[in-house]
């Protein structure tokens, strides 16, 4: 029975690794979303349903036309409609023909969960699934690192493309790299191969942007029209501290010497938001303001439209904007958002953010 | 005497018994914003934020007629009553999003509750309401003779508004009314609906266009989302794949699926507000549901800030002419019923 999973930027690669360490080997890759997927979500989907929703289920779509008979979805309880997915597609699915399963992946019901996760595996004991997790959840890291350093690293490229053809390289490596131990190895890897191929500008001093907000609109290039590589290519260093690491890095989780980024942000944000109320609301507010005491130059904040906790917090971001001299970029995305709107958007930002910083030197020598 | 200003909006509609009751026991003077008009509409669209949905929007407007004539404002940060389903998120942030948008306004009284997600135990509600008693008077007898008088006064509430199973099925075979006898249309027989939606649109006529009387004057009968058996609801939602976790979602979804089932009224109409986030997931279900079993028809409306009442009123009766003309169908199954 082919397994498929939708597509979930650069995540993808993580859920390759732990599916082919579980011995499933009969995966159906999700493509990256096109316009033909984003119409299909759109076709099959309520109205006003949240993007994420519409781009997903397209997503699937595409891979059942290829062949999948059994779907990953993940249920729980929340303030935010994500919990709620995998219900709905399985009723629109049906009602589409398919004939397969969508198999519901609920953490807060232990049982169930490890009953169909058992399910899910290939001839492997408990252990060794474990194992394959385990590795899937290190190589995470990893797969945040070339992240990084590919928007590091193409901000100040001479060659414009290097750094993004040095990272999809770096992908695959450790998408097919076995054994823990080599694994393990990869961190120095991939700082050594980006040092060497990518020849960079050491003058250049760019500024540096942090991109923050609802967790598909970020990590999903497909639907934020690759902000970051149109900020690299305007010269700016772009950073998320948006991964899956905080869901599924269980060393990470479990590591109480070290502060995690997410807690202190939230820290932050209680004067502006007080309590959980799902989505990124607190954190996007609170790292707007910790990033400003680290000294980066600005924040994007992306939402899907019609998401919940964002809108609450793109309303409150401007106050905390004009409070902590922080500049916000706040943009919508959905299916339909415009490319020529949304360079011309980011690229007043960055003119501006150039401006301040220009303006701020000029006081510094006065 | 303090003043304090509840908007008309929202959760006003689930909670204004016990509220009110509450601030008035506490001797001080409650001031509740007028019904939505054509001004409050104005204000609201102008400044809320674009991408809320209609009724968060109307609530801005209801708060800025409040603004100026009271010294305290009501808004709490609504998470959940129930230990495992949740509200939705934006009752929680709206006391402070306003805050953030209009700067001028007066001292908000915004107490967090939110049993759901491993939030508050059992005497939160108990300590919360002290907490918020503690600002207009030192007398703790008052103050707890106070939150027991509004407990009292939300139970009887409930109890006035939702009806047990034994009524249901009486209104279903049609021995009783549940609202003001209908204007009876002539030679037309008398039509029996299930009128479906979130009580805040439900019971202000600006934002439902005047649906409920508009009913009435065509003839028509109506069983609320608001007055279903709790106990059916969830017997109806054990059905689902996966239980739904949007607490007054549950509720709509729940009698929908009841009437899909029980096949005893005549149609639905379920109203939606636009880009309502639970509404968006439980319309679907209903939609799909509806679709497998086509017996009764169902009537889904979205309502914003631009919908307009004539286009309204022309589906509504376009509906109704159907539900008619269906009529020789729907006896047959309405006696089968019975018999049975």
């Amino acid at each position: 029975m082919p397994l498929a999973f939708p597509y979930l930027g650069n995540f993808t690669y993580v859920m390759e690794a732990i599916a082919r360490g579980m011995k499933r080997d009969d995966l159906i890759l999700p493509t990256e979303p096109t316009y033909r997927t984003k119409q299909l979500g759109s076709r099959h989907a309520s109205e006003f349903v949240c993007t994420p929703f519409k781009i997903i289920l397209g997503s699937i779509i595409e891979t059942i036309e290829r062949g999948a008979t059994q779907v990953l979805g993940t249920v729980h309880v929340d303030f935010c409609r994500l919990g709620y997915y995998a219900p709905l597609w399985k009723l629109i699915l049906e009602d589409l023909g398919f004939t397969g399963d969508v198999i519901f992946l609920n953490w807060f019901d232990k049982p169930e969960f490890f009953r169909n996760f058992k399910m899910l595996c290939g001839d492997i004991n408990a252990l060794q699934a474990f194992q394959a997790f385990r590795l899937g959840w290190i190589k995470n890291r990893y797969v945040d690192l070339v992240d990084e350093l590919q928007h590091r690293y193409g901000a100040i490229e001479i060659t414009k493309g290097s750094a993004k053809a040095v990272g999809n390289e770096l992908y695959q490596t450790i998408v097919h790299t076995k054994g823990e131990r080599k694994t393990r190895k990869l961190g120095r890897l991939i700082k050594k191969t980006f040092k060497e191929k990518v020849e960079v500008d050491e003058k250049a001093d760019p500024l540096k942007v942090i991109i923050m907000g609802e967790l598909y609109a970020v990590i999903e290039p497909a639907i934020n029209l690759y902000v970051m590589r149109r900020l690299n290519d305007l010269g700016v260093v772009a950073y998320t501290p948006i991964t899956f690491r905080r869901w599924i890095d269980l060393g990470y989780r479990l590591n109480f010497l070290k502060k995690k980024q997410h807690e202190i942000a939230i820290k932050l944000a209680k004067p502006y938001l007080g309590h959980r109320l799902g989505g990124k609301a607190r954190e996007s507010i609170g790292t707007a303001i910790q990033y400003k005491q680290l000294g980066w130059d600005g924040l994007i904040h992306l939402y899907p439209f019609t998401c919940m906790p964002e809108i609450i917090s793109r309303s409150i971001l401007p106050q905390v904007s004009k409070e902590h001299d922080m500049p916000v970029l706040s943009l919508v995305v959905d299916e339909h958002t415009g490319e020529a709107g949304f360079q011309t958007r980011v690229e007043a930002f960055v003119d501006l953010l150039e401006r301040k910083r220009n303006e701020n030197e000029k006081n510094k020598v006065k | 005497m303090q003043r304090v200003g509840i908007p008309r909006a929202l959760l006003y509609y689930k909670f204004s018994e016990m509220w009110i009751t509450f601030f008035k026991e506490l001797g001080t003077e409650v001031i509740v914003s007028p019904r939505t008009t054509k001004k409050i509409k104005f204000d609201s669209v102008k400044n809320a934020p674009d991408e809320d949905c209609y009724s968060t929007k109307l609530y801005f407007g209801h708060t800025l007629a409040l603004k100026d004539k009271v010294d305290y404002l009501f808004i709490p940060r609504f998470g959940s009553d129930h230990h495992t389903y949740v509200g939705c998120p934006k009752f929680i942030g709206l006391a402070e999003v306003l805050r953030s948008l209009i700067p001028d306004l007066p001292p908000i009284i915004m107490p967090h509750y939110n049993k759901a997600k491993s939030g508050h135990g059992k005497f939160a509600l108990f300590r919360k309401a002290y907490k918020v008693g503690l600002n207009f008077t030192k007398n703790p007898i008052k103050i707890i003779k106070a939150i027991f008088k509004a407990i009292k006064a939300q139970k009887f509430h409930y109890k006035t508004l939702i009806i047990d199973e034994q009524t249901l099925h009486k209104w279903e075979r049609s021995e009783v009314l549940l609202n003001e006898p209908p204007i009876l249309v002539e030679k037309e027989r008398q039509l029996k609906i299930a009128l479906v939606g979130h009580s805040y649109v439900l019971n202000d006529p600006y934002s439902a266009l005047g649906i409920r009387s508009s009913l009435q004057e065509h003839g028509v009968d109506f069983i609320t989302s608001e007055q279903m058996p709790r106990n059916l609801i969830d017997k109806q939602m054990d059905k689902l794949d996966y239980d739904l976790y949007f607490l007054y979602e549950r509720e709509i979804l729940g009698t929908i699926m009841h009437f899909i089932e029980s096949k005893t009224v005549d149609g639905i109409i379920h109203l939606m507000i636009f880009s309502c986030g639970p509404d968006s997931i439980a319309g679907e279900v209903a939609a799909r549901l509806s679709k497998r079993d086509p017996d009764v028809p169902l009537l889904q409306l979205v309502f914003d800030e631009l919908t307009a009442e004539a286009g309204m009123k022309t589906r509504i009766e376009a509906f109704l002419d159907m539900l008619r003309r269906s009529e020789d169908k729907q006896t047959m199954l309405l006696t089968a019923q019975v018999h049975l």
